[in-house]
């Protein structure tokens, strides 16, 4: 039905069970947009935030796609920069992704933040002293990078591009497209660090406080690096499951497994200075403050296993498996690694936003408990549905990936 | 960052021996400043009776008190065991964690007086203040402010009320440091110069015991001034460095060491159990 | 078509820089910024000329002095009164929400017979009719403990023949029943707690609920070398700044102050009554301190000490609270210590024919009130004791909806403390005799008139409106009514006579005998101004200032020190369920230290039945749990000795 509109040499499931998928993705969509008009309405005492959580499981939420949409930024950089021509098999996937998770991001924060429509004061009375500020910045710029690098893609849209007009934009748009990653390469990498930067300047909150280099914590830097350490094979991940569901091969391995390689370089490095840094500070810095390792942590859900997941099972595990050729090569194991990877950094955000806060600084006061509440949970999955439907769209419609009709249709496979 | 310092330093002595925690000075700061008693229902909103009910006060972690008494304990079981009780107002920090991370610049620490300011209508709510707090001093409008029926008359003139979705706290009573300086300068007085007791906070004013003694700590003629150096007085969290005008003494040592965290030091800081309100 | 690189930067280019040279984003950044800043419903401020205006409130037991602060006319907050000794200006928690009250929706807004408005009038005509029908079968139950509205109340029941003047259970009326009956006294008991150097607060809870309470704590601030010591069963917050908790159950508080007096007479203090040798006798036959030790569990060096301070002060005090029994104690160990122990003379009546502030406490509401018309002034006795009241029909006087008014077949709604004239004479406890007006500050909205005014329609006690009486009373205090209308208090430092007054050693030796009941645990019921007290219950702004330990969600949560709970296998936030006295009562255990084993406290004043939002269905009222006993001896009735047993649930 939908046939002519499908990428130029490719096959598509019928309307009709694409339909079916669509709905299903729209109900959920659909829940979690009741639970944020409950936000929005009725106020944020909706959720299980309060005067000890004010960041909870949205922030962490935020924090996390961030990261893992690292792989828009990064394999951009790596392959409009530094010119690695294999990267092209998967960079269209890397900005849909990248776009997703930014824009989710992004409808998070318009439920998070008290007063949504003051939003735009980060640009009116910006504070230039403020991490957050540096965030909003680059997180709409970056935004609006994405856009324009996804542009393009939807005017490459079999039936749109035969519009003279919109042919020559997109291309246009492409031969101007090293610019954008450029650009955007250095406003994620800014906001990937202020990000981390955030944390690193409560003087107030010792899990997080961090020393630094000039005006960034060392969390800025370890943002960074744990981001693009983690978003090349959160793609992977992606195109994985993608073609797990439509049941094609989309993108080779090789190119999988070189995005595999790249990841598990940068978490080899944030790896090292990720156990670095907090060896210092449980060793240097707590103890000038009268604290402990141990008074960092309590009872089950602030235990220690959380951090040592994190380091130990969930990064330097990981981080040996992707750097080491013969692990990395084979595809189960590369895609644990990543599942891995991925969850490491998840916890990080995690760990970062709820225990930092958790962790009672007055000695007389006392660990108290976060759960986020359903309201906070159906918004988080319907930004997932909302990925869901544009990869949807993008992959019924757009030319994502270059290879699937070699891969599918030419070499017989 | 360093110490912002300023010639006048407003600041409060705290007497933890004289306070009982009867909760007169929570009360007289709310109705000072405006801060709407919280209720389960919202009867100006229809989606919310659908739902489920607000928070009422009872949700400690949800009340919204610009001043909030902590019980302390010494940890000890009968019958070694003894009880003190904090009030915590906004520390007014000489560095606060607060100031810098805010992305609007809608809380400052410019005036003199050294009082950290909440400016509300600037205040887009995004609570990264209330996590940089150490002292949780910062509350957040989780609901919309609601006086019921009939009590949304005997408001305060001083204090202008907060919407849902931005974060407050206390600032020392701010409009009575305005309303005290306006009469300074009409009785040809020296606004830069109060007298001690011509400017002073409603929870000072109101407690029966007079634990709160408030006045510029720099300013030798107010008692603060002498208090603050008094051997058993202390600040909260002094080794983070963000030195607060906010000073508490007390001549029981456990209580002055639970103050601050001692344990890398070898300290002892027994086992908190601590509920608070 | 085609176009150029240059040609689409240009345009880009060029069509942002066009939109930005257009007023559109400026306009709409601007709206928006305003439309923001300003929601509907959020209440506007009333501006206008700031006053701050004295009167009295009474919304705690023993009334606080205070200022209204009143903007345009429109009252909104109160402060304390510098002015006035009773308050040097602090104020109580519920005294500092009493604009909100006097707002609240809660209030009662016309006359109401069977929850249907009436007029004045008919409501007149209909307790006329119904006084006279009832002749001397007529009660009154009064929450007011200060005020001249009581002479005016207690007038019409002699008019009608009665004397079934009844007051709510207080602290006031067992030390009465201890100094006037048992110790043949006159005057009331006063504490110079300013002045004295050691103060032993035997179950006087005096700087949280006991007495005057704001006197008390202004006291305990200005008093900077005196030493406090509280005994009782839980460390209260008065226990948490006096230099000493002595744990005490309260069923033994009168024999460990036996004990301390035997220490006492043992260094020859006496004292010129007439039963001094039999007192001494009984105390150094059957309060010994080893036989206070084995009956209590104070160890007998406690008291020891306790007594060497007391006798090596210049001005020492102790103050006693809980049973007839320990006040009783109390004023005789006082008397042989001759320190801060004051007699205060009461003041002359306005209406001739009233009964006095002692005769009024003679009634034991505790042994129940049957009568064919009650007036209830002010008191919430359907919370308090329900089952205790019979009544055929039940007027209640109050400005706000309580039980009592919703089990009262007629309501008339009083103005609030701060719409109406009302005064406030020698709360108990204050070291002289004080008395302070109050006078209206704020306009009253609703249709209310003053009980005083009501009564005084009733019957004929030569006064025309409750004005007038308090004219007449200021004139009968000697006191200048400018002055008082000024917010200052009249004060006088005269002392009654305390000769031919004994130490009731007869009774004493067999009412000090701890009695406790046979529940599993004993019951400690405290009280905490910001939860509310009997007539009062918590205010809108004071549920915020109620702690875990008193109040979590809608559950009442009793505290008890780790070995109670482990004995009776309970656990931090265990649900369990308290009996005793006639009721149930369900609740979380909290652990708290500062409880004597196996004694179990539990606050006073939740779990109303009616009321607002703030009070209604907030925990559950430890009244229901209470045992009434008989303090034989001493002919009382008492709540001390209550015991619980505890299920858990």
């Amino acid at each position: 039905m939908d046939s002519k509109l499908f990428p130029e040499g490719t096959q598509r499931c019928s309307f009709g069970q694409y339909l079916i998928w669509m709905a299903a993705l729209t109900g959920i969509f659909l829940w979690g947009l009741y639970a944020a008009v409950l936000v929005l309405y009725n106020g944020i005492g909706t959720t299980g935030l309060d005067n000890y959580f004010g960041f909870g499981a949205w922030i962490t939420f935020d924090l996390a796609v961030i990261a893992l949409g690292a792989g828009a930024f990064f394999t951009g950089l790596l392959k409009y920069i530094l010119k690695i021509k294999q990267l092209e098999k998967i960079i269209n996937l890397t900005v849909v992704v990248g776009f997703c998770c930014y824009a989710g991001a992004m409808l998070v924060l318009v439920l998070d933040v008290g007063q949504p429509t003051r939003a735009w004061f980060g640009y009116w009375h910006p504070n230039v002293h403020s991490m957050l500020t540096e965030v909003i910045f680059c997180i709409t710029c970056y935004l609006t990078v994405l856009i324009i690098e996804f542009v393009p893609l939807i005017l490459e849209q079999k039936q749109l591009n035969k519009i003279p007009f919109i042919h020559a934009l997109a291309h246009n748009m492409h031969i101007n497209m090293a610019l954008f990653a450029g650009i955007g390469a250095f406003l994620s990498t800014f906001h990937q660090g202020s990000l981390g930067g955030m944390y690193g300047v409560l003087i107030g909150r010792p899990f997080a406080f961090r020393e630094g280099f000039f005006i960034w914590p060392w969390t800025f830097f370890l943002f960074v690096l744990s981001a693009v350490g983690s978003g090349p094979v959160f793609t992977v991940l992606i195109a994985t499951l993608m073609e797990k569901i439509t049941g094609k091969k989309l993108v080779d391995f090789k190119t999988k497994a070189l995005m595999g390689k790249i990841a598990g370089s940068m978490l080899c490095v944030y790896m090292f200075f990720k156990i670095l840094d907090t060896w210092a500070w449980a060793n240097g810095y707590l103890p000038s403050v009268g604290l402990t390792f141990d008074d960092m942590f309590y009872g089950f859900i602030y235990g220690k296993w959380l951090m040592w997941t994190e380091i130990v099972l969930c990064g330097v595990v990981p981080a040996i498996m992707l750097v080491t050729p013969s692990i990395r090569n084979r595809p189960g194991l590369l895609y644990t690694a990543a599942i891995l990877d991925c969850i490491g950094v998840s916890l990080n955000r995690y760990i970062f936003t709820v225990q930092t806060i958790a962790f009672p600084a007055m000695p007389f006061d006392s660990w108290q408990k976060y759960y986020p509440n359903w309201v906070e949970y159906a918004t988080s999955i319907m930004i997932i549905a909302f990925g869901f439907i544009v990869l949807s769209l993008a992959y019924r419609y757009l030319p994502l990936f270059p290879q699937e009709r070699k891969l599918n249709y030419q070499s017989g496979e | 960052m360093q110490v912002k310092e300023f010639k006048i330093k407003w600041g409060m002595v705290i007497d933890i021996d004289k306070c009982t925690g009867c909760g007169a000075c929570m009360v007289g700061c709310q109705v000072e400043n405006n801060i709407a008693p919280m209720t389960k229902k919202d009867p100006y909103n229809y989606v919310q009776a659908l739902t489920w009910d607000r928070d009422d006060a009872a949700n400690k972690l949800k009340v919204l008190t610009w001043l909030t008494v902590y019980e302390l304990s010494n940890g000890a079981a009968f019958p070694n065991h003894e009880t003190a009780y904090l009030p915590r107002p906004c520390m007014q920090c000489g560095n606060p964690a607060c100031v810098p991370v805010c992305p609007v610049v809608a809380t400052e620490k410019n005036e003199e007086g050294g009082i950290v300011s909440q400016i509300y209508p600037r205040c887009i709510g995004c609570r990264y203040c209330m996590a940089a707090c150490p002292y949780h001093a910062r509350y957040f409008n989780w609901w919309d402010p609601i006086w019921p029926e009939g009590m949304d008359k005997g408001l305060s003139p001083s204090v202008s009320v907060r919407p849902r979705g931005v974060v407050e706290k206390c600032n020392f009573c701010h409009s009575r440091y305005l309303d005290a300086k306006n009469k300074a300068r009409q009785d040809g007085g020296d606004p830069m110069n109060l007298p001690d007791g011509a400017y002073n906070t409603a929870c000072a004013d109101i407690c029966p015991t007079k634990a709160i003694t408030f006045g510029d700590l720099n300013n030798p003629e107010h008692k603060v001034h002498e208090l603050a150096k008094s051997k058993n007085a202390f600040r909260l969290l002094e080794k983070l460095g963000l030195a607060p005008q906010v000073y508490y003494m007390s001549e029981r040592e456990w209580v002055r060491k639970q103050g601050d965290n001692y344990n890398a030091d070898g300290g002892d800081h027994g086992a908190p159990s601590n509920s608070h309100g | 078509m085609s176009v150029a690189r240059r040609a689409f930067i240009q345009m880009s280019v060029g069509a942002t820089v066009g939109i930005l040279f257009t007023p559109t984003v400026w306009t709409a950044l601007d709206d928006v910024s305003i439309w923001t800043q300003n929601w509907p419903w959020i209440p506007k401020l009333t501006y206008g000329e700031a006053k701050s205006l004295p009167t009295v409130s009474k919304m705690c037991e023993s009334g606080c002095a205070v200022k209204v602060r009143t903007v345009a006319g429109q009252a909104f907050g109160t402060e304390g009164n510098t002015d006035n000794l009773l308050s040097g200006g602090g104020i109580c928690p519920l005294c500092a929400n009493g604009v909100q009250v006097m707002n609240s929706p809660s209030r009662i807004k016309a006359p109401m017979l069977n929850g249907k408005e009436i007029s004045w009038d008919d409501a007149k005509a209909l307790v006329s009719e119904k006084l006279a029908a009832a002749g001397s079968n007529v009660a009154v139950i009064s929450g007011d403990q200060t005020g001249t509205v009581n002479e005016v109340f207690s007038g019409l029941l002699v008019n009608q023949g009665s004397d079934a003047f009844y007051s709510m259970p207080s602290d006031l009326q067992k030390a009465d029943k201890a100094w006037t009956d048992l110790m043949g006294g006159s005057g009331q008991i006063g504490y110079d707690m300013e002045n004295a150097d050691v103060v032993l607060l035997a179950g006087a809870d005096a700087l949280e609920s006991w007495g005057p309470t704001v006197a008390n704590k202004k006291a305990f601030a200005s008093n900077e070398n005196g030493t406090f010591i509280f005994a009782g069963p839980v460390q209260t917050r008065t226990a948490s700044v006096t230099s000493k908790w002595v744990p005490v159950p309260a069923e033994g508080m009168a024999a460990f102050v036996l004990g301390i007096t035997y220490y006492v007479l043992q260094a020859g203090k006496s004292v010129p009554a007439a039963d001094f040798d039999q007192f001494k006798a009984m105390v150094m036959r059957g309060y010994t301190p080893a036989k206070v030790e084995a009956a209590t569990g104070v160890k007998a060096d406690v008291m020891a000490e306790i007594a060497k301070q007391l006798l090596s002060a210049d001005s020492p005090v102790v103050v006693p609270g809980g049973s007839v029994a320990a006040n009783t104690a109390a004023f005789a160990l006082n008397l042989l210590l001759g320190g801060a122990m004051k007699v205060l003379p009461e003041f002359g009546k306005a209406v001739e024919t009233a009964m006095t502030r002692s005769e009024m406490l003679k009634q034991d509401i505790l042994k129940g009130v049957s009568a064919d018309v009650l007036l209830v002034y002010e008191a919430n006795p359907f919370y308090v004791l329900p089952e205790k009241i019979k009544a055929g029909f039940t007027v209640a006087f109050d400005s706000v909806n309580t039980e009592t008014t919703a089990a009262a077949d007629l309501v008339l709604p009083t103005p609030h403390s701060y719409e109406r004239y009302d005064d406030l004479a020698s709360p108990y406890g204050v070291a002289v005799a004080t008395y302070s007006l109050g006078t209206p500050v704020s306009k009253p909205t609703l249709n209310v008139m003053n009980a005083a005014d009501f009564v005084l329609g009733l019957t004929d006690l030569g006064f025309e409106s409750f004005q007038e009486v308090l004219e007449a009373k200021v004139a009968a205090v000697g006191a200048d009514i400018d002055e008082l209308a000024e917010g200052s208090a009249y004060v006088l430092e005269e002392s009654a006579d305390v000769s031919g007054v004994t130490l009731a050693a007869n009774v004493l030796g067999k009412a000090a005998i701890p009695v406790k009941g046979n529940g599993a645990v004993a019951l400690a019921p405290y009280t905490l101004l910001n939860v509310g007290t009997a007539n009062q219950a918590t205010t809108p702004n004071a549920p915020s200032t109620i702690s875990n330990n008193q109040l979590i969600g809608d559950n009442l949560v009793v505290m008890m020190a780790s070995v109670t709970a482990k004995k009776l296998g309970v656990d931090v936030g265990s649900k369990v369920k308290l009996s005793g006295g006639n009721g149930e009562c369900e609740a979380l255990v909290q652990v708290f230290e500062g409880v004597l084993p196996g004694v179990v406290a539990a606050p006073l004043g939740m779990g109303h039945t009616v009321g607002d939002e703030f009070s209604k269905g907030k925990g559950d009222n430890v009244y229901k749990i209470l045992t009434v006993s008989s303090e034989a001896a001493a002919g009382a009735s008492t709540w001390a000795g209550s015991t619980v047993n505890v299920a858990k649930i």
